[in-house]
């Protein structure tokens, strides 16, 4: 009888214990896939925790990530996990306290993939978060739960003009068309693309170019993966040199870019009338990239290689226009100066 | 900067004695310093539509001499510049700079690479390219080796590849200062075989700032990889790679049991991750026939330090030929690949599908002909979007070129035209849309055969059209160059006018005039010179109506080449 009327005045404790703690979880719908990265964006789960006055106790947060078909495919390890002292105030938690890495257990597949990305897999996922009493972890709270979906952010793939493309000057000068994939999955929000051109300059390697020099080209547009660019002048094909980047993949290193000049006998000639005409061509390299930016214009980006939304730049060449050809009217064979 | 200065004239004159008093120590390379000077007016007064885009002045030096003795070669490579001009980066809108900033600065060189026999010494910013999934675009700037006895390869570097950074608002965005090493081993004879195990390892100074940039996290990374080379018999050959990277996203947070590591070279935390990456290469050259294929493959994880913007989880896979026919007049190339993205999520997987096809044929002494077709797709699933995303891009060009002569002259004229249509899905309606574009360029270079003077005329008309816009530019422009000065001095001058009207507003139009004088002071003394004027009008398509720039650009320097 007495055992029957401890464990029922427990249970009324208990009960008028949850009763006078009150939680909120907010939890952002669609949050980063990194979750490295719900730690250094605060705002992405919230959850906080108010008591009535005269309330005491410790506690631990219990949370478990599911599936939407209620698996668990992590949980904290409450064994291992933080101990906090109920207070009279407000709490408030971030991911860092609810999602400890170092006290979570994930299972399977999504260990393996945390392990590999910092991420858990695209999917629908639910998020429950619970106070329980130490050390028998009987419920101090109610559950409360909040469904999101995870998706990696795919920055855009740059597509025209093509890695080591070679545009025609003529051409180029008047406008040149820049094509981009667009940032998967698509936000909801518009998203701004900042287009930006670098000049790369004698003895400089592409990436060099981007990071040190003043882009010729920044330009931002909105929710379109196209534009079309006068270069007004800017672009020339007059350099006489332009990166070699075949003898410097060669060579082993970009330290001493080698300039050499581009010196192109088309082989589809060597039988023709041109077999010996030097058809000499100038030519500039540039590197472009993309930064994608949110409707704040914060970059967007999960945080794995390039958190400030700038895409991975590729390289073109403008290719100046045939000079010098003076042909012997009989030969029709490079006349030498 | 003027201890910079000092140090550039004190070499300049130890090289220039070395030269005049041994003869058996041979100089080779150049030095020389330009100045560039930028100008933008902007009308009505207040306007910004207009952005600058080159500093407004900036002097760069350039110091690249190697001096060569019987045994030794002492390559020099120094370029520096007077303005930091960076805006992606650690240093972007960097202000005034420290000695340790300057040097390690992206914009700026110092390096110096004494070689003795098969030994070298690597001093200064070198950007080392080991391979290509372990290091190669990071410029780091200290101390190193390259020994190449016989076919063994020993490379080590140490330095620093960028310094720590205070962050402060308004000014630069901030960094923590990276320290990095690298290693090589391995043996390889060149054009035979290699076989090379390559290390880089990167780590942030968690102490190298007071006030630590926001968003940006500490980190450290390893990798290593194993390179493999073979050259057959016939043309065929082989090149494979397989890295593995071991990354620490954040080296503030704490470490648990179950944390990865890759003792001795990294402790990790709790948000460290590993992942591989591969990548390989078969094929064949000959005189007349390529054919070869490659794919690469990046672990959604993989990350290194020596490629900060390498995009991971993703693999490509291309096939690529090219064929000489009908006695050599006739060259193709064809590439053919596919480059799947989000390979580790099967929600999200995005396909981009590319083909390119390259035919030139000379077809007699007159004509010739360039065809060139190009296809693009990328196709990712709806994820939350009642649609995926679906584009298509498919470009064809034409270009037939005339020549002929007669005893005075020779002329080329050329026909380029392209049609390029971009078909978009929309991904709430799955409506879809084409964006199409025509280009026509004629161009008309008349060469004399008795006279100095290369002229040349082109004319380019250019239509996008998509629903409800439509983009048109008429383009008209000349150049001449011709000798002056006993051919001491080269001039070059171009003129520019477009056209450019969009919808039913009125046009706007552009003018562009440059012009190139290059003379020859000396045998080895080169004074260039460049100058050029953007004049741009809208018409009312944007407001204030009648808006307008001029901008200008001048470019002198002076260039010496050592030697001979």
């Amino acid at each position: 009888m007495k055992k029957i009327l401890y464990i029922l005045s427990s249970i009324f404790i208990l009960q008028s214990s949850i009763a006078q703690i009150n939680t909120n979880l907010i939890v952002s719908a669609t949050p980063p896939s990194s979750l490295l990265q719900w730690s250094t964006s605060r705002e992405t789960l919230i959850y906080m925790v108010q008591s009535a006055q005269g309330i005491q106790g410790q506690y631990k947060i219990k949370t478990e990530i599911k599936l939407s078909d209620g698996t668990v495919v992590g949980k904290t390890d409450l064994a291992r996990s933080l101990t906090y002292t109920l207070s009279s105030a407000n709490t408030i938690y971030n991911a860092n306290d609810v999602i400890p890495m170092q006290y979570m257990v994930f299972n399977g597949k999504y260990k393996t993939a945390l392990e590999k990305t910092g991420k858990l897999p695209a999917d629908n996922y639910e998020i429950c978060v619970q106070l329980v009493r130490p050390p028998d972890y009987v419920p101090f709270s109610e559950i409360k739960c909040k469904s999101f979906y995870l998706a990696s952010t795919q920055l855009p793939i740059l597509v025209k003009p093509a890695n080591e493309e070679a545009l025609n000057y003529d051409q180029a000068k008047t406008t040149i068309t820049f094509r981009w994939t667009p940032v998967v999955p698509k936000p909801k929000a518009l998203v701004t693309y900042k287009i930006m051109v670098f000049e790369v300059l004698e003895n400089q390697n592409p990436v060099q170019a981007m990071r040190s020099n003043m882009p010729i080209l920044s330009q931002e547009v909105k929710g379109v993966t196209q534009y079309i660019w006068q270069p007004q002048g800017i672009i020339s094909a007059n350099e006489k040199f332009a990166n070699d980047s075949t003898k410097r993949k060669k060579d082993g290193y970009v330290g001493h870019v080698t300039l050499i000049k581009l010196r192109t006998i088309n082989p589809a000639n060597s039988d023709s009338a041109f077999k010996d005409a030097d058809i000499e061509e100038t030519s500039s390299a540039y590197v472009w990239t993309i930064q994608s930016l949110d409707n704040l214009g914060q970059p967007i980006g999960d945080g794995n290689v390039n958190g400030n939304g700038v895409s991975e730049p590729t390289v073109f060449f403008v290719r100046g226009k045939v000079k010098d050809i003076k042909h012997d009217p009989g030969t029709m064979r490079k006349v030498k100066e | 900067m003027k201890h910079l200065l000092f140090c550039f004239l004190s070499l300049t004159t130890l090289v220039l004695t070395a030269q005049d008093k041994k003869p058996k120590v041979e100089v080779s390379g150049t030095m020389g310093v330009t100045y560039e000077g930028y100008g933008l007016n902007r009308n009505p007064t207040g306007w910004t539509g207009f952005a600058q885009r080159k500093p407004w002045n900036q002097v760069r030096f350039t110091f690249q001499p190697t001096i060569t003795t019987p045994k030794w070669s002492l390559p020099f490579n120094f370029n520096f510049n007077t303005t930091p001009t960076n805006v992606i980066g650690p240093y972007a809108n960097i202000g005034k700079q420290n000695i340790g900033q300057y040097i390690t600065n992206p914009s700026n060189n110092f390096a110096f690479n004494p070689k003795y026999k098969w030994a070298e010494l690597q001093l200064g910013t070198q950007y080392l390219n080991y391979s290509n999934l372990s290091t190669g675009d990071v410029g780091v700037f200290g101390a190193g080796v390259d020994l190449r006895p016989n076919v063994w390869r020993i490379k080590f570097f140490t330095g620093v590849s960028q310094q720590g950074i205070n962050f402060f608002s308004g000014g630069p965005g901030g960094s923590y200062k990276r320290n990095n090493w690298m290693a090589q081993l391995g043996m390889e004879k060149e054009d035979k075989y290699a076989l090379l195990f390559n290390f880089a390892k990167g780590k942030d100074d968690i102490g190298s700032v007071t006030t630590p940039p926001p968003g940006i996290l500490p980190q450290e990374g390893f990798t290593m990889s194993v390179v493999g080379k073979a050259n057959f018999k016939g043309g065929w050959y082989f090149t494979t790679e397989g890295a593995q990277s071991i990354y620490t996203k954040d080296l503030t947070l704490p470490v648990s049991p179950t944390s990865l590591s890759q003792k001795p070279f990294l402790e990790g935390n709790t948000s460290t991750i590993k992942d591989f990456a591969a990548e390989g290469g078969i094929g064949r050259k000959s005189k007349n026939f390529d054919i070869g294929a490659k794919v690469k493959y990046l672990g959604a994880g993989f990350q290194t330090v020596g490629y900060p913007f390498m995009q991971p989880d993703r693999i490509d896979y291309t096939l690529n030929t090219r064929f000489n026919a009908f006695k050599n007049k006739t060259n193709v190339t064809a590439s053919i690949g596919q480059r799947v993205n989000n390979v580790s999520s099967t929600a999200l997987k995005a396909k981009q599908f590319i083909g390119n096809l390259n035919w030139f044929s000379q077809i007699n002494d007159h004509w010739s002909v360039n065809i060139n077709y190009n296809n693009f797709g990328f196709q990712s699933n709806s994820g939350l979007n009642p649609y995926g995303i679906k584009n298509v891009s498919n470009d064809f060009g034409v270009s037939p070129t005339y020549t002929w002569s007669n005893t005075k002259m020779v002329h080329l004229l050329s026909l380029s035209y392209n049609y390029s249509k971009y078909d978009e899905r929309d991904v709430i309606t799955g409506l879809t849309t084409s964006n199409n574009t025509h280009t026509a360029l004629l161009t008309y270079v008349p060469s004399y055969l008795t006279k100095d003077l290369t002229p040349d005329f082109s004319v380019m008309y250019f239509l996008n059209k998509l629903p409800g816009f439509k983009t048109t530019l008429v383009t008209l422009s000349t150049g001449l160059a011709l000798p002056a000065m006993k051919k001491k001095v080269q001039l070059r001058g171009q003129l520019q006018y477009t056209f450019s009207k969009n919808n039913t507003f009125t046009a706007n139009n552009n003018f562009i005039a440059s012009c190139n004088v290059d003379a020859k002071l000396s045998k080895k003394l080169t004074w260039t010179n460049y100058l050029s004027t953007n004049y741009f009008k809208y018409g009312n398509e944007i407001l204030p109506n009648g808006a307008n720039y001029l901008e200008s650009n001048i470019r002198t320097g002076l260039m010496y080449r050592f030697g001979k």
